[in-house]
């Protein structure tokens, strides 16, 4: 019975009764999927959408330059949508960050009241319907939509711009739907400054553009990091923003992994590009893991 | 000086005020558009109508029928269903589930706690088509069906981390002393559990819950790779709408869904403010 146990036994059976369900479940559903995933990647594709069992590195080689000799001559198309998906990823954290730094500044030096306000009204389309969000995005920008018609009616313009179905139109989608991610960071590095080390440098003849670059900036740092990492990360993956105002014209890795697998069957080359995504991901985090460390170890000095 | 400091905090202001507009304004313009009668283009206002509520609510309207959808209201009442459902097995689950890791990694000290503490947070960095593959390649080598259980089980993998999050920063502002003055004053831990710890942790718990539960409602990608042929739910139906071509009654269900989360994630937001 439970009286008759020692205190650190009974304790033990408490951790297993919280951890045993969770442990099982991430095993199982998480582990389990993510390993089953990296195998798929190095196996050879079989004919009919399903995988052969033998050691095949010729996945990665499709995208990285050694593709099967006996199945295909390498052609960068794969390599070239890879790399468009990074430049897409980092102009959105690029812009994002233009968007939301100054917006930072002011909210953190307004009263708690309308502090706390602004903070509301940041997060709350973090709650709602990303579909939506971005779908209103496609009437704004279509041939017959908002801007269009506006312009027209205006004069402005005597056709209609093309501005949905560009790369554009991919990067103003995803920071629409990823300013929360970025101003949250950003937002909490600001509110920490040290308005007082600001002071003294521009006390002591430091211009306002030296200021902000040798004080306000590397303090601010932290956050932006933070900042442009969890908005590149969903970026470079996403399939949903090209897919709704990217069209059939702009393909993203996102889109590819998702022929691949809805539509080409091709499990293995899929996996082996969701491998990809991965390991610019965890190249992502280990740089930030590194540097906020060492940036722990100078303040310690 | 002085007017340079001006200029540049008015600059700064209205800055911010574009920023919120940015936010805002496509949220307003398609509730306004939501209400225009015009059935060829959507952006061209002719005149005030509810029409397209009515018609998307099941109600009979003068709509002509090559300007719909939908022929009926039914497919839409069964992705709604659908998302009810999986949001609601969904939350149970990993509000549980969430919760148990978050008070096992505040209360224990052992061996392994720094890797539980990193598994917990992996889910959620993974960028969501990662995990909607590779659920997918699992659920089709282990012969389960796809299907709604499929999709339960995929949206617990991010949800439990999401609890996990909220549970254990109410945890970690938590007052420690509160529990060893019920220990002293001789309450057992159940009791103690039960009537000191768990109430103050009860907030928590509930906005993990409805966090958990929003997400759910809303997560499209990886229920898109796991949901098999038959199930859809209301982001899939909505994102299915889009690929085919844009009629006027998605503005009125979008709309209703805006005004959904705005009602419960206010809720959830003014209700975590009281309890500060």
């Amino acid at each position: 019975m439970a009286s008759d146990m020692s205190l650190a036994g009974r304790r033990r059976v408490q951790l297993a009764l919280l951890l045993t369900p969770v442990s099982l479940f991430f095993a199982v559903f998480f582990l389990g999927p993510l390993t089953i995933m990296i195998v798929t990647s190095f196996l050879a594709p079989g004919l009919y959408g399903g995988v052969e069992w033998v050691f095949y590195p010729h996945n990665y080689g499709r995208i990285l330059g050694f593709a099967d000799p006996a199945f295909e001559v390498f052609d960068p198309v794969y390599l070239s949508i890879f790399l468009r998906s990074l430049k897409i990823a980092a102009f959105t954290v690029i812009a994002t960050l233009f968007v939301c730094y100054p917006a930072a500044f002011c909210i953190a030096r307004l009263s708690e009241r309308w502090k706390n306000f602004c903070l509301f009204l940041i997060t709350l389309p973090f709650f709602t319907s990303l579909i939506v969000r971005l779908f209103i995005w496609v009437l704004i920008l279509r041939q017959t939509g908002i801007v269009n018609e506006a312009l027209l009616a205006g004069g402005i313009i005597d056709r209609p711009l093309e501005l949905i179905y560009t790369d554009g139109a991919i990067v103003l989608g995803m920071v629409y739907i990823f300013i929360p991610f970025m101003f949250m960071p950003v937002y909490a590095s600001v509110e920490k400054l040290d308005w007082t080390l600001v002071r003294a440098s521009l006390d002591l003849g430091a211009g306002p553009i030296r200021t902000f670059v040798r004080i306000i900036l590397p303090l601010t740092a932290p956050g932006i990091a933070g900042g442009a990492i969890i908005v590149f990360i969903p970026a470079l993956g996403n399939f949903v923003v090209p897919a709704v105002l990217g069209g059939a014209k702009v393909m993203m890795l996102g889109n590819l992994i998702e022929q691949q697998f809805l539509s080409a069957r091709n499990w293995p080359f899929g996996s082996a590009l969701a491998m990809m995504v991965m390991s610019v991901m965890l190249v992502l985090l280990f740089i930030y893991v590194v540097a906020s460390g060492r940036r722990g170890a100078d303040v310690m000095n | 000086m002085k007017i340079a400091r001006f200029l540049f905090r008015g600059s700064l202001f209205a800055y911010t005020a574009l920023f919120f507009a940015f936010i805002y304004i496509p949220l307003v313009l398609i509730g306004v558009y939501s209400f225009n009668a015009n059935p060829v283009n959507m952006m061209t206002w002719t005149g005030f109508t509810t029409q397209w509520y009515a018609q998307v609510l099941g109600f009979k309207t003068t709509i002509s029928e090559n300007a719909l959808y939908i022929e009926s209201t039914d497919q839409l009442v069964q992705a709604v269903w659908n998302s009810l459902i999986i949001a609601g097995s969904t939350t149970v689950i990993a509000t549980v589930l969430g919760t148990a890791v978050a008070i096992a990694l505040y209360r224990f000290a052992f061996f392994g706690k720094r890797f539980y503490r990193t598994v917990m947070f992996m889910p959620m960095l993974m960028p969501d088509i990662v995990l909607g593959i590779a659920l997918l390649i699992f659920f089709v080598n282990s012969g389960i069906a796809l299907g709604l259980t499929t999709i339960i089980i995929g949206q617990c993998t991010f949800l439990i981390s999401y609890v996990f999050i909220v549970v254990s920063a109410r945890l970690a502002g938590m007052d420690r002393t509160l529990e060893n003055a019920s220990a002293d004053l001789g309450a057992n831990e159940w009791v103690t559990f039960r009537k000191v710890v768990f109430p103050q942790l009860l907030p928590g718990i509930v906005g993990g819950a409805l966090l958990a539960f929003i997400i759910s409602m809303d997560d499209l990608v990886i229920t898109y790779f796991i949901a098999g042929v038959d199930v859809t739910t209301l982001p899939m139906f909505i994102f299915a709408m889009l690929r085919r071509g844009i009629k006027p009654e998605i503005n009125a269900i979008a709309v209703m869904m805006l005004s959904f989360s705005f009602v419960v994630a206010s809720l959830g937001l003014y209700l975590r403010s009281r309890q500060k």
